[in-house]
């Protein structure tokens, strides 16, 4: 019963879900226009989300349609889940559509220029089937559902997992930025090349330096226990620590530049171990 | 009418998920009439219900109760085919308890 009233305010409210593709009536602007007239396309992300994120998406204060998750604002989402239910109306249809964290109405606004060209995909949207859809979340009297674009059938059920990941992907994003991030991806190489340095002894696990010079296996493994920036050392350091003429190292440097072991960074001079992985 | 949240688990979660609705993604091992054995990192014994309609050797998502023996009482079933990745699937039952946040409520 609850279910009816709300459809039936709703239509009241003509294309109040008028990103659907329903007719546009030009009195309804009063109550969408605050967040239309702010539309920011620098934001019309896609953004792949459980059904659980929908439900917990917090509420911009005075406005049904602007939300944000993981403190980013969204706009078009897209998320995969399964059908629970059908409404068929002439105007729309309403799925509900469960992915196991939550489920959710999604409304699809029939085309009517597109009512006589039968939807092939559209019959086998049934109950049970997963399926994915597009569109924008909104909120009407404490209820939230939304707009879709498109739904269209899972046919690969691997699509289900993708798209969970994808969305914990995008949600860690969020929350914890990119994945190794320049303190922490640094830290990592330095521990891996404190174990290497000490697995490798007197020979070296997984370079191979036998074709090299004495002074250019010095150099090497100077370059990999010193400690440095992702610029690397200069051939002046390495010439000073080492001990070395400065023509040496540099000869030394070149020989390993050529076999691929180090790379030059900010200058000729200036190099840093090509990690073998 | 109500669907409530079914986190995606696997065998060695069972313990943890008694008395709870779950997802379970595995391959059915078994049939024997009114119950079967799915694997979803270890075998699971499930209760069918009427509508069940497993195959062996394809992957079925199951949505049912966990009793107290730790078989699950099948409310619904979904043949996932024979092509699924179950990589995927078991990083996915990872990702859903390591960041429940996005995935499903504590009760």
């Amino acid at each position: 019963m609850n279910y009816n009233n709300y459809d039936t305010s709703y239509t009241s409210y003509g294309a109040g879900g008028g990103a659907g593709g329903g007719g546009f009536i030009p009195g309804e602007g009063g109550s969408q226009q605050s967040p239309g007239g702010r539309r920011d396309h620098a934001q019309d992300s896609l953004r792949p989300v459980t059904i659980k994120q929908l439900l917990d998406a917090q509420l911009h204060p005075g406005s049904n349609d602007t939300f944000k998750i993981d403190g980013s604002p969204i706009s078009q989402l897209t998320f995969v889940g399964q059908i629970r239910n059908i409404s068929t109306q002439t105007t729309n249809t309403t799925y509900r559509l469960d992915d196991g964290t939550g489920s959710i109405e999604v409304k699809q606004w029939v085309d009517s220029d597109a009512v006589d060209t039968a939807n092939p995909t559209k019959a086998k949207l049934v109950e049970g089937a997963y399926c994915r859809a597009w569109g924008k979340l909104k909120s009407f009297n404490e209820r939230r559902s939304v707009g879709a674009q498109i739904i269209r059938p899972v046919e690969d059920m691997n699509e289900v997992s993708y798209h969970l990941l994808e969305a914990t992907s995008v949600h860690l994003y969020l929350t914890r930025g990119p994945p190794g991030g320049a303190s922490t991806g640094a830290g990592a190489a330095a521990a891996n090349g404190a174990g290497q340095q000490q697995a490798a002894g007197g020979t070296d696990s997984g370079y191979d330096l036998g074709s090299y010079t004495q002074t250019a296996k010095r150099v090497f493994q100077y370059l990999r226990q010193a400690p440095q920036t992702n610029e690397g050392l200069h051939q002046h350091d390495i010439a000073a620590n080492l001990g070395v003429d400065v023509a040496d190292v540099a000869r030394a440097g070149d020989d390993l530049l050529a076999g691929g072991l180090i790379y030059t960074t900010v200058d000729d001079q200036t190099w840093a171990i090509l990690e073998a992985d | 009418m109500d669907h409530p949240q079914t986190p995606r688990i696997l065998a060695p979660h069972l313990n943890a998920f008694q008395h709870r609705i779950v997802r379970i993604l595995g391959k059915v091992v078994q049939l024997r009439g009114e119950t079967a054995i799915i694997d979803a990192g270890g075998h699971v014994d499930v209760i069918l219900n009427r509508d069940s309609h497993l195959a062996v050797g394809h992957a079925v998502e199951v949505i049912g109760k966990v009793d107290q023996n730790l078989h699950v009482k099948v409310q619904a079933s979904t043949d996932f085919g024979t092509n699924i990745d179950f990589n995927a699937a078991n990083a996915v039952v990872e990702a859903t308890h390591r960041y429940k946040a996005i995935f499903y409520d504590e009760q």
